[in-house]
């Protein structure tokens, strides 16, 4: 029997109020070409499209993927027509819309642009009240500053092969939020001892006290799946700035707000007692091999 | 009559304003449409903060931008009276990761921009391969990544140097990350080794290659681009790193620079606002990028180019090429001078006792990138971002055009397209 | 006659132990001493606690949950931080006169003889519940904005070396007037000390 020659899903990518961070991203995933085969890709910032701008502009085509990056602002045009238009007519007519990185989820750094009217595609930071509220069960958010590539090929994967992404209350993809970005890091030890890094710099201690990290309190999968294959923030002693949440960007990001020496955002679920009786304990601890240095070189000078 | 093209995959997007007298342009006039006001949201807000808000400048230079803001708040501090040692290997490490930056703008221009324009102009059936450039710039990103954690948006760079304190085994593995990159670039662009490609003194020497840099380059001559595209021949050079010369070039002829004397204008663009101003240097335009640097730098292979063909549009994309090629061997002589045993940040005062100005420049991918800062107490009053396509690309009157104007005059609206291309269009950083 | 649990049972030895301990000294008490005093054998005594040093041990611990959950309910009310400190001020006070002899021991043993306590209760392992409600209490003031930041230990030590001084003062019969005079005025310049400037 002759099977049927299916045809590849189509996709559409449209940008909002962006820094193009995303799509530089996602032109880092390995394996780019493999993945880009099994769609067409009807227009794309900067790879080769096989529709022009302006039929989509004009909301003439068809697609099966409608990806949008950027903060959503009603009064932004693009190639002369209002985004709105855009957004309104491709939610409608396509099966699944992907609101790619932290601005198109929640609003993200580009909400401050106009915060009276920016905001996400269907969240504005916490609150579900954005533009596409009446399209959400088609929408999936790839929320983070920028996305990891694998985040969307896993998601376009999904779809390809017509499986369900189950979605957090947030619509992000469970199989990539569920873990914490503190889950995998090289510094875990530092944290369950309570051994806070004194400066930047150092290959030793823990960041979550006094620089501000927020890697147990975000969802992403930063530390398992790891940057560019290689690595992290918190693995070059980066404080995690807590990207995928819907308050990125959150203020004074290199340090951490304490109440009393108290840390006033303990890890996600944990209750403050209980997180002070371990922490509070740990902390008396003076264990030597944490405390000294991993490697101590000779130095040259 | 005024016409108008709609320009995007440039970062964003642009529109060019026509206006055509016997099928050539007589002048075209620049909108950038979108604003962000990145300057504003930057107020107000602790000075350290700036080190993630900048890099969201752009999704391709934002590493830049990031090094930028940390010489800002550096300056500042040096102001304030706590001025900041880097170590050596700080220095050297910083400069690492955004040559790799430059090296990656510069494979996705090659492949996913120039090539398939230049390509458009030759009807050529020559097979596109777009994502080579992707592929290049992906293993450049592995090696920024192992510095910096992540690549694009990191956050490594902070005052008193790095967070990142590497082992060997970092290094060993930049090192094999750079043999592939080079590798490949040499098997799959240029079609000779690295080193050999270096060793071009002449134009001619094209002529032994059948690749895909080799290719671009005999078309461009085919298509007279070695004729069009040409300027004010006059340069630009501020960031100071090892790989560059700070200078002011008119022709070749270099003369000392001050970026005091950076100032900017509202851009003049009647038929639709613009949101990008125009960057002078002592009122006057320049060009800006890796022509600029390399005639800054007195490389042979572009001083020939430049002595036959000035700064035509060939001269543009194929500094362009050089400089990835250069700046991929500065890359691996800079991992090579890397002492792990030097201290990856010094302890300064807390940011809150800052009250201050601070001045950071860079070279990003396109040109000069200057941030300014104005700290009171840790907290950023004001904050001046000026970017390499403000000075390229403004839009000014027929008069006094900018560098881009001036290329665009005279050609066919095609070619004109292609020429404004050829300056490397950042339309996200211009309109921050 | 009814049959005593041997929770009850547990809780005689250590209000046996703990006026023991207060009344004649720590190395001077001896496991007969608190045996006969609750009225069963020595042998029966190892049962509940094999050794003195454990007994001390679990001592501290015990005093440390009582304390820590008579902060607790006062952290739990829906009051005024200034209200709360002096809700903690008045419970330790009238600890210190209805059962002195459970703050003579953290002072006089506890605090006193850290050679005893060495191995097992480094740091504040021990008094853990007593420290994490007082961290509570501070969080929560700090939160609302009733008390200034700063250390935790400068705040801790404020307070609770206030406290622990009156309570000595009160134990060597020095102070002119009984505890609960001084609930009012200690409390006021603990909460003014710490409060919001």
């Amino acid at each position: 029997m002759p099977s049927k020659q299916d045809k590849k899903p189509s996709i559409i990518w449209f940008q909002g109020v962006t820094c193009n961070g995303n799509t530089h991203s996602f032109l880092n995933l390995e394996n780019l070409d493999k993945l880009l085969n099994k769609f067409e890709i009807f227009s794309h910032p900067s790879l080769p499209s096989t529709k022009d701008f302006d039929s989509v502009t004009r909301c003439s085509l068809e697609c099966d993927i409608f990806i949008f990056e950027g903060t959503y602002d009603p009064l932004m045009k693009r190639n002369d027509v209002l985004i709105s238009k855009v957004v309104e007519y491709y939610a409608k007519n396509a099966k699944y819309v992907i609101a790619l990185g932290s601005c198109a989820s929640f609003g993200g750094m580009f909400k401050a642009s106009a915060p009276h009217r920016n905001s996400g595609l269907l969240f504005n930071e916490q609150e579900k009240s954005g533009p596409l509220l009446n399209q959400q069960t088609k929408i999936i958010n790839i929320s983070g500053c920028p996305i990891h590539p694998e985040w969307l090929a896993y998601t376009l994967s999904m779809i390809e092969k017509g499986r369900e992404v189950e979605i957090d209350d947030l619509h992000r993809p469970i199989e990539l939020y569920s873990t914490l970005a503190h889950h995998g890091c090289t510094r875990n030890e530092y944290f369950e001892w309570k051994v806070d890094a004194d400066n930047f710099g150092e290959k030793e201690g823990c960041l979550y006290y006094k620089q501000g990290c927020r890697a147990p309190m975000t969802h992403a999968s930063c530390n398992k799946i790891l940057w560019n294959e290689v690595s992290s923030k918190t693995r070059v002693g980066t404080p995690c700035f807590g990207c995928t949440e819907p308050d990125f960007p959150r203020q004074n990001l290199f340090s951490t707000k304490t109440n009393m020496s108290i840390p006033e955002d303990v890890p996600l679920g944990v209750p403050k007692r209980s997180y002070l009786t371990m922490a509070g304990i740990a902390k008396t601890f003076h264990i030597n091999r944490l405390e000294g240095k991993l490697i101590d070189y000779k130095t040259t000078d | 009559m005024i016409t108008k093209q709609l320009i995007d995959q440039i970062e964003g997007e642009a529109s060019i304003f026509f206006d055509m007298k016997d099928d050539v342009v007589d002048f075209a006039t620049i909108a950038f449409p979108h604003f962000r006001g990145i300057e504003s949201i930057l107020k107000g807000k602790s000075a350290l903060d700036a080190l993630v808000i900048t890099p969201r400048v752009c999704g391709i230079c934002g590493h830049a931008h990031l090094m930028a803001t940390v010489r800002a708040l550096e300056d500042a501090y040096k102001n304030a009276g706590y001025p900041i040692e880097l170590s050596e290997k700080v220095e050297i490490i910083r400069e690492f990761t955004l040559v790799m930056e430059i090296i990656q703008n510069h494979f996705k221009w090659i492949y996913l921009t120039i090539i398939p324009e230049v390509a458009k102009l030759t009807n050529s059936t020559r097979e596109q391969t777009p994502l080579k450039g992707a592929y290049g710039a992906s293993i450049a990103s592995k090696a920024i990544a192992i510095f910096a954690g992540q690549w694009p948006h990191s956050s490594y760079m902070i005052p008193g140097g790095i967070t990142t304190d590497p082992t060997n085994i970092d290094l060993l593995k930049v090192e094999s990350y750079m043999d592939e990159l080079i590798g490949f670039f040499e098997k799959e662009s240029l079609g000779i080794s690295l080193e050999k490609f270096l060793a071009f003194e002449s134009c001619k020497d094209f002529n032994t290659l059948n690749s895909d840099i080799s290719h671009l380059e005999a078309s461009l001559v085919d298509i007279k681009m070695n004729d069009k595209g040409l300027s004010y021949d006059r340069f630009l050079v501020i960031g100071e790193h090892i790989f560059t010369k700070p200078s002011k070039l008119k022709q070749t002829r270099p003369f000392a620079i001050d970026a005091k004397y950076v100032n900017t204008v509202d851009a003049y663009s009647p038929d639709q606002t613009s949101y990008a101003k125009n960057a002078q240097y002592k009122n006057d335009f320049y060009e800006t990028g890796p022509l600029a640097r390399a005639i800054a730098t007195n490389l042979p292979i572009v001083k020939n180019m430049h002595r036959r063909f000035k700064d035509s549009a060939y001269s543009r994309v194929m500094a362009r090429v050089f400089e990835l090629a250069t700046l991929l061997e500065h890359a691996k002589e800079l991992l090579s001078k890397i002492d792990i045993s030097q201290k990856s940040c010094l302890k300064s005062v807390d940011i809150p006792k800052i009250t201050a100005k601070g001045i950071g420049i860079v070279e990003a991918p396109r040109g000069p990138l200057l941030h300014s800062v104005n700290i009171k107490d840790g907290l950023i009053q004001d904050y001046k971002i000026v970017t390499p396509t403000q000075f390229n690309i403004g839009s000014s009157s027929k008069s006094n055009p900018t560098p881009a104007q001036k290329a665009m005059k005279g050609m066919t609206q095609a070619e004109a397209l292609f020429i404004f291309r050829t300056f490397d269009v950042c339309s996200v950083c211009t309109t921050h | 006659m009814a049959r005593i649990s041997k929770e009850e049972r547990k809780t005689n030895i250590i209000s046996a132990a703990l006026k023991l301990f207060s009344e004649k000294g720590f190395y001077i008490t001896t496991i007969p001493d608190i045996a006969e005093k609750v009225g069963m054998s020595v042998g029966n005594f190892y049962n509940y606690f094999t050794s003195k040093d454990i007994l001390a041990k679990e001592l501290v611990m015990y005093i440390s949950e009582y304390l820590g959950e008579s902060i607790r309910k006062i952290n739990d009310q829906e009051i005024t931080t200034e209200k709360k400190t002096y809700e903690i001020v008045s419970m330790y006070f009238n600890m210190a006169d209805e059962r002195p002899e459970m703050i003579e021991y953290f002072l006089r043993v506890y605090l006193s003889n850290r050679e005893v306590f060495g191995d097992g209760c480094e740091g504040m392992i021990c008094v853990s519940p007593f420290v994490t409600e007082m961290m509570m209490f501070f969080n929560d003031g700090v939160e609302c904005g009733d008390l200034h930041d700063q250390d935790f230990f400068s705040a801790f030590g404020l307070f609770m070396g206030y406290l622990g001084g009156m309570v000595f003062l009160f134990g060597e019969k020095i102070l002119p007037e009984p505890l609960e005079w001084y609930k009012e005025s200690i409390s006021q310049n603990i909460y003014n000390a710490l409060k919001t400037r």
